[in-house]
């Protein structure tokens, strides 16, 4: 499953759904709201592009760390301190390929995904700065 | 945004629509899904140099003291890729979707 979405998932039915035949190890990636004294947080994307990166992104990964289930949900809209932001479950035969396709997909997202997160306080708000070095689709 | 030439019947002209797309604090200052008839030949840097020059702000937020493009600003047109050194020679055509946005932040 490979979504952006505002709904929350289940991550328990995610990690069943994901241990096929030949499973040793599952790795699930959550990314959450920090409390970093905001009141929510505000996700926005530029959905046709990003799901299809998404796409390209768990495709490399699965050719690469020879995986055999990802998902990648994106949240987008306003969540609060705690809400998940981005599930990414994958599994695969042994705990080495699980750990880093996990760790593949979690980078090349934060490089190259258009998806941008403003955190709202009391005072206003605060767009995340994204890394200057890294340009959306331009390595892939 | 169109360029009339005074000895051509202006029916007569080819007439193009496109849709720009700014995301993040270039939506905030600009607006988004902004769908504006372009005459044939446009270039993908002139035409966002116009449309940004509605909000001084937001122009800042793009455009340098030069007019060129910030180099962490990306730029998309139909979801693929433009370098900045390549826009001002891009045209844009009908049914384009052009896209501006800053650096990813994903995650």
């Amino acid at each position: 499953m490979i979504a952006i979405q505002t709904a929350d998932v289940d991550i328990g039915a995610l990690i069943t759904a994901a241990k096929k035949h030949g499973t040793g190890a599952v790795v699930v990636f959550d990314g959450v709201v920090r409390d970093d004294e905001i009141t929510e947080m505000e996700l926005e994307a530029y959905e046709e592009v990003a799901v299809k990166e998404l796409e390209k992104i768990a495709k490399e990964a699965t050719e690469q760390f020879k995986l055999l289930h990802v998902d990648i949900i994106h949240r987008i809209g306003r969540l609060t301190v705690g809400e998940n932001i981005l599930i990414i479950v994958v599994s695969a035969g042994h705990r080495e390929e699980a750990y880093a396709g996990s760790r593949f997909i979690i980078e090349a997202i934060k490089a190259g995904v258009p998806i941008w997160k403003k955190e709202l306080t009391k005072d206003g708000g605060r767009w995340v700065p994204g890394d200057h070095a890294h340009g959306c689709g331009k390595s892939r | 945004m169109q360029w009339h030439d005074p000895d051509k019947n202006p029916r007569e002209e080819e007439e193009m629509t496109v849709k720009i797309r700014f995301f993040a604090r270039f939506r905030e200052l600009l607006g988004t899904d902004i769908v504006t008839e372009v005459a044939p030949g446009t270039m993908f840097t002139h035409l966002i140099t116009t449309t940004a020059r509605k909000n001084p702000e937001g122009y800042a937020a793009i455009f340098d003291d030069k007019g060129t493009f910030h180099e962490f600003v990306i730029l998309m047109k139909n979801g693929k890729r433009i370098e900045i050194a390549d826009a001002a020679e891009t045209p844009v055509a009908d049914g384009d979707e052009i896209a501006v946005f800053p650096p990813v932040a994903g995650g």
